[in-house]
């Protein structure tokens, strides 16, 4: 049984979303016939909420939660699975500096698994740096679907990681509820728990799956003639 | 989907769509924009001096792509009596005149309690990218 799920997304635990998770489930429910997510991860900017429980939202909706986290690291941002105590007194998540060599290192090393996400957006991406400074090392994956990319951020990120063979993850980004799992994740395994998404993370088999509506362009428009009073 | 003619609170539903609408914003309306408000420098008026300061061109001030996309709302809310009680907004990327615009929205949620719609909006390209995303709060009185 395969499990779809959408890795990157930010509620209003984060400064910069007001979507609240509610909501954001309840969009996947009207939405069901075109993004069919299992469900979502909650990777809220530089925290985690290790107290959150939304197994009643989860009964209520179908649907699966799981917490994460989005730190700032020297080599731009990471998604941080698998998030333990020890991990939180090891790292400060708040530090919008931390050295992404050690998250990776030691992430993995305490039982989870970092991944770099938008790695083809400027400043905040692996691209830029890697043209900057010695690239990393035991990445695992890195995420090449962003339903907040712009144009060709993602297909940077491609590139990357064909170039260095990183297996490959998406997710929405979202911090509007009506953007939730436009871009997610298909595993092959079930998965029911963070300990499973680790997991399989680590050593399953898992593709990005970009649930996004293709857009007709818009044709040049034609100035309307402002007439002077 | 809730009838445009006579919106109430009642009659909106999560998922409604605000738009989708295009507007054409010429270099033009936005110098008119930028003189209007004081805001008379070269980024809002000028490609060359847009350019010195490493913009890709001439943009438009954030203050116009918020009242655009505040007459999304204004224009679903039409004659209804609901108004605006809250907008935010986060600009991922210049919006440049003389391109055709989208604006866009969705009914998210609603809340029983003070009777208000939740509504995320945004500007897209004429590429699809979302040049600014929001959201707004509307309230509908009894």
């Amino acid at each position: 049984m395969s499990t779809t799920l959408d890795l990157h997304s930010h509620s209003e635990a984060s400064e910069d979303s007001r979507a609240p998770l509610e909501a954001y489930l309840n969009w996947l429910k009207l939405r069901r016939a075109e993004r069919p997510v299992d469900g979502v991860v909650l990777t809220e900017h530089r925290q985690f909420n290790k107290d959150a429980d939304y197994r009643a939202l989860e009964d209520r909706f179908g649907l699966l939660v799981l917490k994460a986290s989005e730190v700032e690291t020297d080599y731009g941002h990471v998604l941080v699975f698998g998030v333990t105590d020890e991990m939180t007194r090891r790292f400060d998540f708040a530090n919008v500096h931390l050295p992404a060599q050690e998250v990776i290192d030691e992430v993995a090393r305490m039982g989870g698994v970092a991944i770099p996400c938008h790695p083809g957006r400027p400043n905040v991406g692996l691209c830029e740096h890697y043209a900057k400074k010695p690239a990393l090392e035991n990445v695992v994956a890195v995420e090449v679907l962003n339903g907040g990319s712009r144009k060709g951020e993602d297909e940077r990120s491609v590139e990357l990681a064909q170039a260095r063979g990183y297996r490959t993850i998406g997710g929405s980004d979202s911090h509007l509820v009506s953007l939730i799992g436009l871009c997610a994740t298909r595993f092959e395994a079930a998965i029911n728990t963070i300990d499973d998404l680790v997991r399989e993370l680590r050593s399953g088999d898992y593709a990005p799956v970009d649930f996004r509506p293709r857009r007709k362009p818009v044709p040049h428009a034609v100035p309307v003639e402002v007439k002077q009073a | 989907m809730s009838d445009a003619n006579n919106l109430t609170y009642e009659s909106v539903q999560i998922g409604d769509a605000l738009g989708p609408a295009e507007v054409y914003l010429s270099k033009d309306q936005v110098r008119a924009y930028a003189k209007a408000c004081g805001m008379w420098t070269p980024r809002f008026t000028d490609d060359e001096g847009a350019r010195k300061e490493g913009l890709p061109g001439m943009i438009t001030p954030g203050n116009m792509s918020l009242a655009i996309l505040s007459k999304l709302v204004t224009d679903w809310v039409a004659a209804s009596g609901a108004r605006i009680v809250r907008m935010g907004t986060t600009y991922r990327q210049p919006v440049m005149p003389d391109h055709t615009l989208t604006l866009q929205g969705f009914v998210t949620h609603k809340n029983e309690s003070d009777r208000t719609a939740e509504m995320d909006i945004w500007i897209e390209s004429d590429e699809g990218d979302r040049l600014v995303i929001g959201t707004a709060t509307v309230h509908f009185p009894r």
